[in-house]
């Protein structure tokens, strides 16, 4: 896999597509492992999706005992292994963007595997796949690089800002996520 | 002339065991391409894969596209007729429901005469099945009253394009340019949660540069990056375009060759857009003159420009004229008929588009023709077997159907496709109507609103069930594969209307064994048409990724961008329109102090008879709220979630309060999803459009309280 997850904020349009795509996905048993936030629904509508990072240095798997969170040979973080997950969710408390979640029911934590199934075949995870706004891309390492790059001159962010209400305040700023 | 083809050769997963099949999505106008997964053994729909290389869609759903497939082999499913015991319904054999349906419509033609039956259709239908309901009424039960739930959709866009251009094709560009285009005039269209898929367009062209002026009373999406967010009153939609024209007119950004070439009216025009001065707009609109005055100069500049638009600015009692001067803008500035540029409405429905131009309109025939013109009565008579002097006249909109049944005139209804109960305006009377009925037979999939009124009721297919056309937004001709067998004993809507055809002794007019030979009779009734899809073929569709309308004949190309030469109109050139603003039908008052707007939300589709059984879209939308702004919230001490009591001059509903500073102080929006006592359509308007006939859904007066 040599592609990257880039998260753009502002495109999104909090549709919450990638939600139920993500419950798509082969093994998710309708279970959805990304979420779409308001920012503040009192000021404005600006939302945006939360997926998870796939740290280089992941907490998750930092802070659980029993070793059973697995991260790929081309980076992704994978759910607890069933077989080795003791359910003490630490991986939950530990992860600082809440990406890690508890399911009672099967004693077992569940988190984003980057749609592994289909992205070791470099086809997008269902969420960036669907995503009507572009906010999620699956992109190339060098693409997201030229869209860094060319972050001052983007439109959606620069020069565009309306002036009322100072709504920008609210959005933060994208970034991409490395798998390699 | 689409500049580019996107074919990325990605690849798909296909699981073992499983098919693929390719299809389109069976919501709203966007028609979103999809892949549906079936497993090969069971026969059952089990999933959905993107379509990478669908050109409009690039494989973008949004929440509705992706669970669409839940709703085929649903629990809830109808899967056998239901007949009405004593107030309640009983499953029977379809030989049951059909002698019942053939006794009542023979008791009452005989006794009431043949305009005592109804056929109220809809537009989620393929373009067989919308087609054959216009026959079904016609010729199969003689009666003159048919018509359609798009007379709530897209009525009034069909009325001022006809006006303006001659033609009514929602959009005048394919859509794969609009990300080449430099300004887009948006009004009364919240695309992000109406049309999701759309938005990569937008966003597109926005990466490239272009501006992006937003007409809206709410803050969606598109609006909070817009350019230039003109925070409209609802039902002031014509004055500010007329403020627009002036000001274009004013500081002469008007491409005065185009207009003396193609356009008639000018004059007139010029004249009556000399009041609407900035500051008398601003007076009328709410919006500032500063704010009129950039979005005019910003769209006068572009070099190639959009006006877009949606119910926003249609679904009111003065739509069609807000239609017609909206589009004006597009002429004024020349630039309909180019790349990339052009004027778009958007249909709310599947097929929205193809559904209104086969004859479901109470005064329409297949192409666009007309009842009132006997040339045209003559040649569809002709292709349906029938003598011209056998057609029946116009009949009354879809609305007006209910006032027929309230004065006994209409004495029983056939509802296919569509949940009037819900989505009719003033919905108390709607109910009442369905009551006095002295038969009411309803064909639906899912246990609906308005199935609740019926004696009997039919169980129809889903759209994966079946196969056919449909139209989409941009007038793209597209195939919907069937995808699995039908369940239990549902029947498509074709076969149901063939049968019942033959129980009136009109089997020999509805002789089809499947749906290609109804697209034949269908593509012969449409030649010679406005909407002539004659040189459209399966085939094509498949080779083409869709074949825009109109298209004559097999060799003819298809029309991607509408009106490159010469408009619709008899003399070629389109019409100006001179309109002046007139009040919305009620406005507020002391009793009742604001204005109500009702919309969409991205998880429901229409009266959500499907959506609201999917269960992650119920998890994220499960009941209407009213939207309001916190000034307003604080007059009358109403806290977030609060329970408030609405009220207008139709009746009142009581919906949890949703504070965001998002909207106009004085208006409140309400999605409209919901049906009985949950439905906001309660307390709309039915006041309609002199010309389409469509209600004021989107404006009318209100007053709050709140309750415990």
């Amino acid at each position: 896999m040599k592609k990257v997850m880039y998260l753009e904020f502002e495109r999104c349009i909090g549709c919450r597509s990638c939600q139920a795509a993500c419950r798509e996905c082969g093994g998710h048993d309708a279970k959805e492992r990304n979420y779409v936030e308001y920012i503040d629904f009192f000021e404005s509508r600006q939302t945006f999706p939360m997926m998870c990072m796939q740290c280089k240095d992941p907490a998750c798997a930092r802070v659980c005992p029993a070793n059973a969170i697995q991260i790929t040979e081309e980076g992704v973080v994978l759910s607890a292994m069933e077989e080795k997950c003791i359910g003490c969710r630490n991986c939950t408390f530990g992860c600082p963007f809440g990406i890690p979640k508890f399911d009672f029911e099967e004693n077992k934590m569940y988190k984003c595997d980057m749609c592994y199934d289909r992205t070791k075949h470099d086809i997008a995870p269902m969420c960036a796949s669907v995503c009507p706004s572009d906010a999620i891309r699956f992109i190339d390492h060098e693409e997201m690089m030229e869209l860094r790059r060319k972050r001052t001159q983007m439109n959606l962010i620069e020069g565009k800002k309306p002036s009322e209400n100072d709504k920008w305040q609210y959005v933060p700023e994208f970034f991409g996520v490395y798998s390699d | 002339m689409t500049e580019f083809i996107v074919k990325p050769g990605v690849k798909n997963i296909q699981n073992k065991g499983e098919k693929l099949i390719t299809t389109h999505c069976c919501y709203c106008g966007m028609q979103c391409g999809m892949h549906i997964r079936v497993n090969e053994k069971s026969g059952k729909v089990v999933g959905v894969e993107p379509r990478y290389d669908w050109p409009v869609t690039l494989g973008k759903m949004c929440p509705k596209g992706v669970t669409a497939y839940q709703t085929v082999d649903h629990e809830e499913r109808i899967k056998t007729p239901l007949i009405k015991k004593n107030g309640k319904f009983v499953e029977s054999t379809w030989e049951e429901a059909l002698d019942l349906i053939e006794k009542n419509f023979k008791r009452l033609q005989n006794d009431h005469g043949k305009d005592a039956l109804s056929v109220y259709g809809g537009v989620s239908m393929t373009n067989e099945k919308c087609y054959l309901v216009g026959k079904y009424a016609r010729v199969a039960l003689g009666t003159r009253f048919v018509d359609y739930n798009g007379r709530f959709c897209m009525s009034s866009a069909a009325g001022g394009f006809m006006k303006t251009l001659g033609t009514d094709r929602g959009s005048t560009l394919p859509w794969t340019e609009l990300e080449h285009t430099d300004c887009f005039f948006i009004s009364g269209w919240n695309a992000a949660e109406c049309h999701p898929t759309s938005i990569q367009w937008l966003w597109k062209a926005r990466d490239k540069g272009a501006k992006m002026i937003v007409v809206d009373p709410r803050e969606t999406q598109i609006a909070r990056i817009a350019d230039v967010h003109l925070d409209i009153k609802s039902g002031t939609d014509s004055a500010l375009a007329n403020g627009m024209l002036h000001i274009i007119v004013r500081d002469g950004y008007v491409d005065e060759a185009y207009v003396n070439e193609r356009c008639n009216n000018y004059e007139e025009m010029k004249e009556l857009v000399k009041k609407f001065t900035p500051e008398y707009t601003s007076q009328i609109t709410g919006v500032s003159v500063e704010k009129l005055e950039k979005a005019a100069r910003i769209y006068g500049q572009s070099p190639r420009s959009v006006v877009m638009f949606c119910r926003g600015i249609e679904q009111q009692s003065k739509g069609v004229d807000n239609v017609s001067v909206y589009t004006s803008m597009a002429l004024l500035r020349g630039q309909i008929g180019k790349f990339a540029s052009g004027v778009a409405t958007v249909t709310g429905q599947g097929n929205g588009q193809g559904g209104r131009e086969h004859g479901q309109k109470a005064d329409a025939l297949p192409g666009y023709r007309k009842i009132a013109d006997p040339e045209h009565v003559k040649y569809v008579a002709g292709v349906w077997g029938i003598k011209p002097e056998e057609m029946p006249k116009a009949g009354v909109s879809a609305y007006e159907m209910f006032d027929e049944i309230q004065e006994g005139n209409i004495r029983a209804m056939h509802v296919m496709c569509s949940n009037p109960a819900v989505s009719a305006p003033n919905t108390q009377y709607v109910w009442d109507s369905f009551r006095k009925l002295d038969f009411l037979v309803v064909s639906d999939f899912f246990m609906s609103e308005t199935a609740e009124f019926a004696d009997v009721v039919l169980p129809a297919t889903t759209w994966a069930e079946d196969e056919g056309t449909t139209t989409n937004l941009e007038g793209r001709v597209i195939r919907i594969r069937k995808v699995k067998d039908p369940i239990g004993e549902s029947k498509t809507d074709w076969e149901i209307m063939k049968l019942i055809a033959e129980r009136m002794g009109k089997g020999e007019f509805f002789p089809y064994e499947n749906v290609p030979e109804i697209f034949d009779e269908f593509r012969l009734a449409s030649k010679g048409g406005k909407a002539d899809y004659y040189g459209i073929t399966y085939d094509r569709i498949d080779k083409e990724d869709g074949v825009f309308w109109p298209c004559p004949s097999e060799d003819h190309p298809g029309t991607p961008t509408m009106f490159i030469d010469e408009f619709g109109t008899p003399d070629g050139k389109a019409n100006l329109a001179a309109v002046d603003w007139q009040e919305a039908a009620e406005i507020p008052d002391f009793e009742y102090p604001h204005t109500l707007t009702t919309g969409r939300v991205v998880f429901h589709y229409l009266s959500g008879t499907q959506t609201r059984r999917v269960k992650f879209l119920m998890e994220q939308c499960p009941e209407p709220y009213v939207e309001m702004h916190p000034e307003l919230s604080s007059r009358y001490n109403i806290q977030n979630g609060d329970n408030v009591l609405l009220t207008t001059r139709r009746g009142s509903m009581t919906v949890k309060a949703r504070l965001t500073k998002a909207i106009r102080a004085d208006h409140v929006f309400i999605p409209y999803h919901w049906g009985k006592e949950l439905s906001v359509n309660q307390l709309t308007n039915p006041a309609l459009d002199p010309t389409s006939r469509m209600p004021e859904f989107k404006v009318c007066a209100v007053n709050l309280k709140k309750v415990n």
